[in-house]
């Protein structure tokens, strides 16, 4: 199977996936740190 | 008064029911969301954050998987083969199931991290546990009904572990027929009746509190009304 791995003890991840992973990992930090702009006007308050 | 022109005449059809399973159906459904919750166009204020948006996100790619899927169906399973419009629809049905999963993933880590099951929410948790689950199979199943050398593969691959589990002469991964029949009937089938579930339950129930949030209002009651605390010391 052609591709390259990263090989770390038992874990075997081919680069794309990892990338993948990573990149998805740094879309849920955004969401979190980003502040949502829209609608700040028109929410209800707790 | 017992004929029909009687009891027209007496609005009999206008009393309310004794007990039929239409008016049981309908106050169980009133009961299950309460009017104006179903489609709510305002959210408390802790809603305002981008995480909150990879649920919605989760279900648009859903919708964009099926409707694709719908279009492969009428082509048949080897379309996309011959046709580059097929291939193209073959790719945005594959492409918007790859966001599928990663909008869910990040949804779901989300969600983890708010310990989203508080609040009475534990089966809005355990329907989206079962969804996500069920894709898992649903998407194994499309990689089976790809009508080519790589879903062969595949499935020579999977039957081993499907035999050891004792299921391999119901749910036969070398019968490409069977799965197309699992991938574009049963389980989707299954994951819409599980996606409807879980997003009456997250109306009925609304979008969770921060931790935090909620803390700050039992203290904040607290502080308003100690008689509680007091009696129970």
């Amino acid at each position: 199977m052609a591709g390259h791995y990263v090989h770390w003890g038992v874990i075997q991840i081919s680069v794309t996936n990892l990338v993948i992973i990573l990149a998805m990992l740094v879309v849920f930090a955004l969401a979190i740190a980003v502040p949502f702009r829209h609608g700040d006007e028109d929410q209800d308050r707790p | 008064m017992t004929s029909v022109a009687g009891r027209t005449a007496a609005h009999e059809h206008e009393r309310p029911t004794r007990s039929n399973w239409t008016a049981r159906l309908r106050t169980r459904v009133g009961r299950t969301v309460p009017p104006g919750q179903l489609l709510p166009d305002r959210q408390p204020v802790y809603v305002n954050s981008w995480i909150y948006v990879f649920g919605a996100l989760t279900l648009a790619a859903l919708l964009i998987v099926l409707g694709t899927g719908a279009v492969l169906a009428l082509g048949g399973p080897t379309w996309w083969h011959t046709s580059s419009t097929g291939h193209f629809v073959n790719s945005l049905h594959l492409w918007s199931t790859e966001l599928f999963f990663a909008f869910m993933v990040i949804h779901l880590w989300g969600k983890f991290f708010m310990a989203a099951w508080r609040g009475r929410r534990a089966l809005t948790w355990i329907t989206g546990v079962i969804a996500f689950v069920g894709s898992i199979g649903t998407a194994f199943t499309g990689y089976l009904s790809q009508s080519n050398f790589d879903s062969q593969w595949i499935s020579a691959q999977a039957k081993d572990g499907l035999n050891s589990v004792g299921i391999g002469a119901w749910f036969n991964v070398l019968d490409p027929g069977q799965m197309l029949m699992w991938h574009i009937s049963l389980l989707p089938a299954a994951i819409g009746l599980l996606v409807v579930l879980h997003v009456i339950l997250v109306r009925r129930h609304g979008v969770v509190p921060p931790i935090d949030a909620e803390t700050t209002a039992e203290n904040a009651a607290i502080a308003e009304d100690p008689g509680d605390g007091e009696a129970s010391s």
